[in-house]
């Protein structure tokens, strides 16, 4: 196996709630390799929000060491955790969370401007990406003038816009209907084969989890299974 | 909405500053250059004490015959002209309005209103001493009664005179629009033997200052011996102290406008702290998606600032634009009644002035709900509901 994308050592994340600590992760060792589709499983409260949102640069463990490309990102300051979210992360949530104030084009288009990407490219990559979503017609509609699925397509037009080496997904399909989420699943997918990103979905839906070469199961905080191999078999099957 | 209501704490600050500046600026401005009109060896004699200008100003004492006959006696005073005058209706063609009246000494003062004190005639002459001849002011024939031409007559409280020469302008719209006649015809038509004010010329080698106070002396004594008066007052100020004491007038009405003002401002800005803490709150959730997506610390906290710059500026704009709006419609009534005059001086440096202080407390005031917004957590942000 080539070296990990993203390693995780040892991660705990802990909240204090007056006297009691809740412990939501407790020693996360886990790696992931370019170019996989993992996903994350479990039911709700195991922590598998949360262990996303520390991949992902949101947020920080409380004790362990997020290694992405061999850098220990526990030794940057915020800003720096910020340009790295920006040029190497690309988020999707259940909620979409665009921009309401912007057009489907501007909403894409935000991450290049803070990585400093001229007028131009920005304007031709974002039109590109949103195309190839099928949202070509919809560049300058708002968010509020869209479906939930058509949301969708501009975050994850969006998440690729500064051409990322991981696409961070939380729950995707989880405020969409049941053909929506396919739709998106089957968007993703074939974004992730043309483009070879990395992927880390966060799921409790089995559907999605069938697209998966690497499904972690977290139970408590902790890792309960990771099918690496199984998973390889699974991702062959659903192509076959 | 919010915003709107903000911005408009910001305006009436910015509204009150320029208005009242731009006309206390002009008052200033007017004064100095009639005082710059008047040669350093002029004295001017008021009664009453100067420190209670405003008893003096309404005019409750005036200085009598006697008075100015003990100027006139003063070692080093050339010349003492009595400055008389009363608003009074003032006939020409078909209109009539009240004008104030100037009474000039025409036998002795001749050189001193023409050379010390600028009065200068644009067209025609002066009018001949004990003749019914009027000169009137630069204003006169524009604003007052337009199309008054020289040679002409207008009618004063039944008596005709003829208008022999117009005046150059003495700077100020007040001293502009008044119309001037013989000091002893100026008496008899108007019934008024005292003047509110007289100007003494001081001879060639005697110094201002000295002369000033001899004067000063001189009427007190005066006063005492003919009227049993213990505490007259006089007020005897060369054009220096005039120049100087106008200044610091000035100066203080400004500061208090200024500073009032101010207050004003800074209530406006503290109603953009708190619009902007309200909007940090309400926009949480996409600072975290800005923050998400790659925005830094200094970002965020340019968004915010410059937001509550803009605000800020806005109201500027709005304030600045009402003030010299309603300075320029005081001028206007002010013009068209002669006896109250007043300029709006509008100078680039006060607009900029007023542009960038409200640009200023815009930012100020956004600085810390700025820093609140740049220092929320990415994830704390993006799940705030």
């Amino acid at each position: 196996m080539a070296e990990p994308l993203i390693k995780l050592e040892n991660i705990w994340k802990i909240y204090q709630l007056g006297k009691v600590n809740l412990e939501i992760l407790r020693g996360i060792d886990l790696e992931i390799a370019p170019g996989n589709f993992v996903v994350l499983l479990g039911p709700s409260g195991s922590g598998k929000s949360t262990l996303l949102n520390i991949i992902g640069l949101l947020d920080v463990p409380t004790k362990g060491k997020v290694l992405l490309e061999g850098q220990d990102t526990s030794l940057l300051s915020e800003d720096e955790l910020a340009h790295i979210r920006g040029k190497k992360i690309g988020f999707i949530f259940q909620q979409f969370n665009l921009l309401p104030n912007l057009n489907a084009l501007e909403n894409v288009m935000i991450p290049m401007l803070f990585q400093g990407a001229p007028e131009k490219e920005r304007r031709e990559r974002s039109e590109f990406l949103l195309s190839s979503v099928g949202l070509k017609e919809r560049m300058s509609h708002r968010p509020f003038e869209l479906s939930g699925g058509e949301q969708q397509r501009i975050a994850i037009a969006r998440s690729f816009a500064n051409n990322p080496d991981v696409i961070v997904a939380d729950e995707p399909t989880g405020n969409l209907d049941s053909t929506t989420g396919q739709k998106i699943m089957e968007i993703l997918m074939n974004l992730h084969e043309k483009e070879n990103k990395t992927m880390i979905v966060v799921t409790h839906d089995p559907g999605i989890a069938e697209y998966s070469e690497q499904i972690v199961h977290i139970k408590d905080g902790q890792i309960a299974s990771n099918h690496l191999a199984a998973g390889h078999v699974l991702w062959k099957k659903v192509n076959k | 909405m919010r915003s709107w209501l903000t911005i408009l704490g910001i305006i009436i600050g910015v509204f009150l500053i320029t208005s009242l500046l731009s006309l206390s600026e002009g008052l200033k401005a007017s004064v100095m250059q009639q005082l710059r009109g008047i040669g350093t060896d002029i004295v001017m004699i008021m009664p009453g004490d100067i420190s209670d200008i405003i008893t003096t100003l309404i005019g409750g004492t005036k200085l009598t015959e006697k008075d100015i006959e003990a100027i006139k006696k003063t070692k080093g005073v050339e010349v003492v002209l009595p400055m008389p005058y009363k608003g009074e209706v003032v006939k020409y063609q078909n209109s009539s309005k009240t004008v104030i009246l100037y009474g000039l000494d025409l036998k002795y003062g001749l050189s001193v209103y023409q050379e010390d004190m600028s009065m200068k005639v644009t067209e025609g002459r002066y009018p001949t001493a004990g003749q019914r001849e009027l000169l009137v002011g630069a204003s006169v024939p524009k604003d007052v009664f337009p199309g008054l031409k020289i040679g002409t007559q207008a009618t004063i409280k039944g008596r005709k005179f003829e208008i022999v020469g117009i005046l150059k302008s003495l700077g100020s719209k007040q001293d502009d629009s008044m119309i001037a006649l013989d000091l002893n015809i100026f008496k008899s038509v108007t019934g008024e033997k005292e003047a509110g004010e007289a100007v003494a010329k001081i001879a060639n080698g005697f110094s201002p200052d000295e002369v000033a106070k001899n004067i000063k002396a001189n009427l007190i004594e005066t006063s005492k011996r003919q009227r049993g008066e213990e505490s007259a007052k006089f007020s005897v100020l060369t054009n220096e102290a005039m120049s100087s004491m106008v200044g610091s007038i000035m100066g203080v009405i400004q500061a208090a406008v200024i500073a009032f003002a101010s207050i004003a401002v800074i209530v406006g800005g503290i109603g953009i702290m708190n619009t902007m803490y309200t909007s940090v709150r309400e926009r949480t959730r996409e600072i975290g998606i800005l923050k998400a997506v790659g925005a830094k610390r200094s970002t965020i906290t340019l968004i915010f600032l410059m937001e509550s710059g803009i605000i800020g500026l806005v109201g500027g704009v709005g304030g600045t634009i009402l003030g010299l709006g309603l300075a320029k419609l005081i001028e206007a009534v002010a013009q068209v009644h002669p006896v109250f005059h007043i300029t709006a001086s509008i100078s680039p440096s006060l607009i900029i002035a007023s542009l960038g202080f409200s640009f200023l407390v815009g930012c100020l005031s956004g600085f810390f709900p700025a820093r609140n917004a740049a220092s929320l957590k990415p994830v704390d942000a993006l799940h705030y509901e």
